[in-house]
């Protein structure tokens, strides 16, 4: 029997979805090997048994948490589809004002039926049995994990950091331009994308298992950063305060 | 390409090799390496150093044009190419059986522009990946790729020249030498030899070659002979250097990857799309990693990055030494040049060198007199003329209250100051009241925060603490006296239970100068301290009396039996408080007094602080009263 796999979709952009819609010639070869099963946001709580379900977005509403709950109760594997869904992403910088605030900001104030609340990653309502990091997700990686998944293998992120990527890669370090970058603390995968295009790794893979933030601050600090702008430089991906503190 | 050319491992540096083909020198001009470089890419795929994205790196040349064959150390090595980050060990299918595809033949590659240091580094791999069972892969590689040196000059980083891989003999095929009149073509084998005679026939053979002057000086060293690291790195394994160092490590494992002669992997399997099949890989991994020594369980016996950067090091300079007379380092620097943390191979190593030295050697003549350097931490105004200095030690110290560091201002001079904390077990920070008297004191107020200033010290002899346990203890202090008597209040008061009542009689001019106001007052109010002042400027605020401090001594509460009376202060308190003292029933066993004399030394050499027979700066500067009583000099009589 082939494994029935569903995606779902709660607050985020969408991006991650698109990535793994754009892979539709490499999903062609894979499609055989599975059943996709849903690939809608479907707001039906019921549905069959999944072996495995890919949810991509953060949970900011208690209809929400009803149904991811409803998810996770039956599939047998549940995936965080990206920074979203894993960390809360970028979703997470609007945690300095209350929902009531936002809604107030988004909405107008009268719109009264908002349940809104603070946007959280899945891992504080239900068990998540692994993730696709990034924002978006990289596509290369989300295929090794769904054939991982396939053939009843666990799949492994890199426990290292984008510096080693980089540096295979014989990019220039950023730090070298006197710019800060998210590099030693953030999970590898992405191929150092970010610092290949020029630009400096702000964390959206989210943190290796065991980040060195002790000597990371540390050169910070000797770049000339205050402990306020080293939480700027975490807060747009790191700092949702669920998952790492 | 040369099926049949068997490799030829390399004899190790210092062994002669004389054959007739290898040791012959040519000459070419850049124009001659160019219709090399061209007619050999029919055969072989042409690598050497070329600018990309503004900067060097070894990539594989199309045009001779872009070929440098000047380029600085700072580029990745060669490594990338005969043993790759990811490398193909066999292909598999999924499914019923497993079927093995062979890995291709390597490709025939020709590498231009190996500094001598990446040569060495090719013999550290051919050491360790044909020692027992040869790694074939690496083999294949190794033989299917002709290694053309060039010279360099060393950067900042660089430090080959303490590891003799400055120059190289043999492991080449060929080697060019930059001569004033184009290069100066070294042959190491009889395949660059052939190579030569192939492609470029007319070129003719130098019998005398006159190379520039080498001889390469690096910044960086290892300031000892490379004999000795081994033996060095034997008696360090516990050294709090790699606590040090793997507290500021990021675990990146940038060293690890960058190195020429880092040769640790992984081996995992990469799946087809289609799940039909896959292939076997392995990639280069780091002992910085987190994985890198992970078991089943979670369970890690390097867990943390001074264990792994420990390992780095001792696998590096002696573990890989002792097996095969040969550092795995060839001081590239390409671990320092690229270490955000900025650890250093040989700062590590010259300071664990020079440690060890200094500890066998005697020390050397005038070392008693010569300062360490402290850093100050923090400096804050106490009163219009005291300064409290706090300031960390380069050695930890432990002393007893009482005793005092002789602080230098370099160019100003020496000067005895108290130590006003108490001793604490870390040992690493004391803080220091000064009062701006002249010119040092006047110095030392003008420094601030991150300062550095000369210490010596601890010296003297303080209060016996311990024999004060169990008792009442009389503190008696007049101005800049109350320093000293600080510390053993705060000795004092960090075991207060073990002491019965605590008492400080503390005479100052008017009560802007008297030090430490609110800590007293603390103290006096959460009842750990009963506090009572006496200003000659007589003002109305809490619990001070008008006059001297003997107006206190009037209803003094205190049973002398069980007590002890410790005096600080200007010799004429000590002419007026004394008599007081033993009028109330103190003895001269249990008044100690600190009497300050003029130092130099703090040694017991200079003579400056003798009272009669004693010297102050050994013998005090606290006194038992008992012990002083004979004194003419002593100050109070
Ligand atoms: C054991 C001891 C502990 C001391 N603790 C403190 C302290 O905690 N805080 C503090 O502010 N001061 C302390 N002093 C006094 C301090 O050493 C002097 O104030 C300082 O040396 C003055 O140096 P100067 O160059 O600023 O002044 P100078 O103009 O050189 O002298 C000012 C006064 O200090 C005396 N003096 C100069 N050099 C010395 C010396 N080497 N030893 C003793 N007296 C000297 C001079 O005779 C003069 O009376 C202590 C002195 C001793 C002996
Ligand atoms: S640019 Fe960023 S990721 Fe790359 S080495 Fe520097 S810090 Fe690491
Ligand atoms: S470099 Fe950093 S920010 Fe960019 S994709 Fe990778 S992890 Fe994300
Ligand atoms: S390059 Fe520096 S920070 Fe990175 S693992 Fe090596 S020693 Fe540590
Ligand atoms: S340890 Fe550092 S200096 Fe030594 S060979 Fe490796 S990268 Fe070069
Ligand atoms: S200070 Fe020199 S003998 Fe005491």
């Amino acid at each position: 029997m082939k494994p029935k796999v569903g995606f779902f979709d709660f607050t985020g952009c969408e991006g991650c979805q698109l990535t793994v819609l754009n892979l539709e010639r490499e999903l062609l070869d894979l499609v055989e090997l599975m059943e996709i099963v849903e690939f809608r946001e479907i707001s039906s709580d019921q549905g069959e048994a999944l072996d495995i379900a890919f949810v991509e977005g953060s949970i900011c509403s208690s209809a929400e948490i009803r149904r991811l709950k409803a998810i996770r109760a039956r599939s047998r594997q549940l995936f965080a589809l990206g920074a979203c869904a894993d960390t809360t992403g970028i979703n997470a910088l609007c945690t300095d004002r209350t929902s009531e605030q936002l809604v107030g900001e988004v909405y107008g104030t009268a719109v009264g039926h908002l349940r809104y609340r603070h946007p959280r990653p899945l891992e504080a309502f239900v068990k998540v049995d692994g993730r696709v990091p990034g924002c978006p997700i990289d596509g290369r990686e989300f295929l090794a994990i769904l054939q991982s998944l396939l053939i009843d293998r666990m799949p492994e992120l890199p426990t290292y950091a984008v510096c080693a990527e980089c540096k295979l890669l014989e990019l220039p370090c950023t730090f070298e331009r006197g710019v800060v970058c998210l590099g030693p603390l953030t999970r590898a995968g992405c191929d150092a994308h970010c610092i290949a295009e020029g630009d400096r790794c702000r964390g959206c893979r989210g943190q290796v298992d065991a980040p060195r933030s002790g000597p990371y601050y540390r050169i910070l600090e000797e770049h000339g950063l205050s402990e306020e702008d080293i939480l700027n430089e975490l807060r747009i991906f790191n700092l949702s305060g669920e998952k790492r503190g | 390409m040369d099926k049949n050319e068997a490799l030829q491992i390399q004899p190790r540096p210092g062994q002669p090799e004389k054959q007739a083909g290898p040791g012959a020198w040519y000459l070419l001009s850049r124009g001659d390496i160019d219709r090399l470089v061209r007619s050999l890419s029919v055969a072989y795929e042409v690598v050497g150093a070329r600018m990309k994205d503004g900067r060097y790196t070894l990539d594989r040349i199309s045009d001779p044009a872009e070929l440098e064959l000047e380029f600085p150390p700072r580029v990745h090595s060669p490594k990338k190419f005969l043993f790759p980050n990811w490398e193909k060990l066999f292909r598999f299918r999924l499914g019923g059986k497993v079927m093995l595809e062979a890995e291709k033949a390597a490709v025939p590659r020709v590498i231009f522009g190996m500094h001598p240091c990446d040569l060495h580094a090719v013999q550290v791999l051919d050491d360790c990946l044909f020692e027992g069972e040869a790694d074939s892969t690496y083999q294949a590689k190794r033989q299917a790729t002709v290694l053309i040196g060039v010279d360099c000059e060393p950067d900042a980083f660089c430090f080959c020249t303490s590891l003799g891989t400055d120059k190289i003999d043999s492991g080449f095929d060929l080697f060019l030498h930059r001569s004033n009149d184009g290069y100066l073509a070294r042959v190491g084998s009889a395949r660059g030899l052939r190579l030569l005679r192939r492609y470029l026939p007319e070129i003719r053979e130098v019998d005398n070659p006159q190379l520039p002057p080498a001889g390469k000086s690096c910044q960086r060293s290892i300031r000892f002979p490379m004999e000795s690291l081994a033996p060095v790195l034997g008696e360090v394994y516990d050294h709090a250097i790699w606590q040090e160092i793997g507290e500021r490590c990021l675990g990146c494992g940038s060293c690890n990857l960058l190195c020429p002669t880092c040769y640790c992997f992984n081996v995992q399997d990469r799946l087809d799309l289609n799940l039909q099949g896959g292939e076997r890989v392995r990639t280069w991994d780091s002992c910085q990693f987190d994985q890198f020594t992970r078991v089943s369980g979670g369970s890690d016996f390097r867990p943390d990055q001074t264990d792994r950067q420990r390992h780095r090091f001792f696998r590096k300079y002696k573990y890989l030494w002792e097996k095969h007379q040969r550092t795995a380092c060839v001081g590239c620097g390409r671990c320092a040049r690229e270490c955000l943390a900025g650890i250093d191979n040989t700062e590590v190593l010259n300071s664990l060198f020079a440690e060890q030295v200094a500890a066998e050697q005697s020390p050397s003549p005038g070392l008693e007199y010569q300062p360490q350097m402290a850093e100050l931490l923090s400096v804050d105004s106490l009163t219009g003329r005291e300064k409290l200095f706090r300031l960390r030690l380069p050695e930890p110290v432990s002393f007893r209250p009482g005793a005092f560091m002789q602080v230098s201002v370099f160019g100003v001079g020496e000067a005895p100051l108290t130590i006003a904390s108490a001793p604490d077990a870390d040992g690493h920070e004391i803080e220091l009241v000064v009062r701006s008297k002249g010119s040092l004191t006047r110095a030392l107020h003008r420094l601030k925060a991150g300062d550095a200033i000369g210490v010596r010290g601890p010296f003297g002899n303080g209060f016996p603490v311990e024999e004060f346990v169990g008792r009442d203890v009389l503190l008696v202090a007049g101005g800049i006296g109350l320093v000293t008597l600080r510390s053993l209040l705060l000795t004092i008061l960090a075991r207060r239970g073990e002491f019965g009542r605590v008492m400080l009689l503390y005479g100052s001019h008017s009560i802007d100068q008297a030090l430490f106001r609110d800590d007293l007052k603390r103290w006096h109010l959460g009842d750990q301290l009963d506090c009572r002042f006496a200003v000659q400027h007589f003002g109305s605020q809490w619990g001070v009396t008008g006059g001297d401090i003997t107006h206190l001594f009037r209803d003094l509460d205190i049973v002398p039996a069980r007590a002890v009376a410790a005096v600080s202060g200007p010799a004429v308190m000590y002419r007026n408080v004394n008599p007081l003292l033993f009028g109330l029933g103190f003895t001269t066993e249990t008044i100690y007094l600190n009497l300050e004399r003029h130092m130099k030394c703090g040694l017991g050499k200079c003579g400056r602080c003798q009272i009669n027979d004693i010297t102050v700066c050994q013998c005090g500067p606290i006194f038992p009263y008992s012990q002083v009583q004979h004194l003419r000099e002593a100050i109070e009589r």
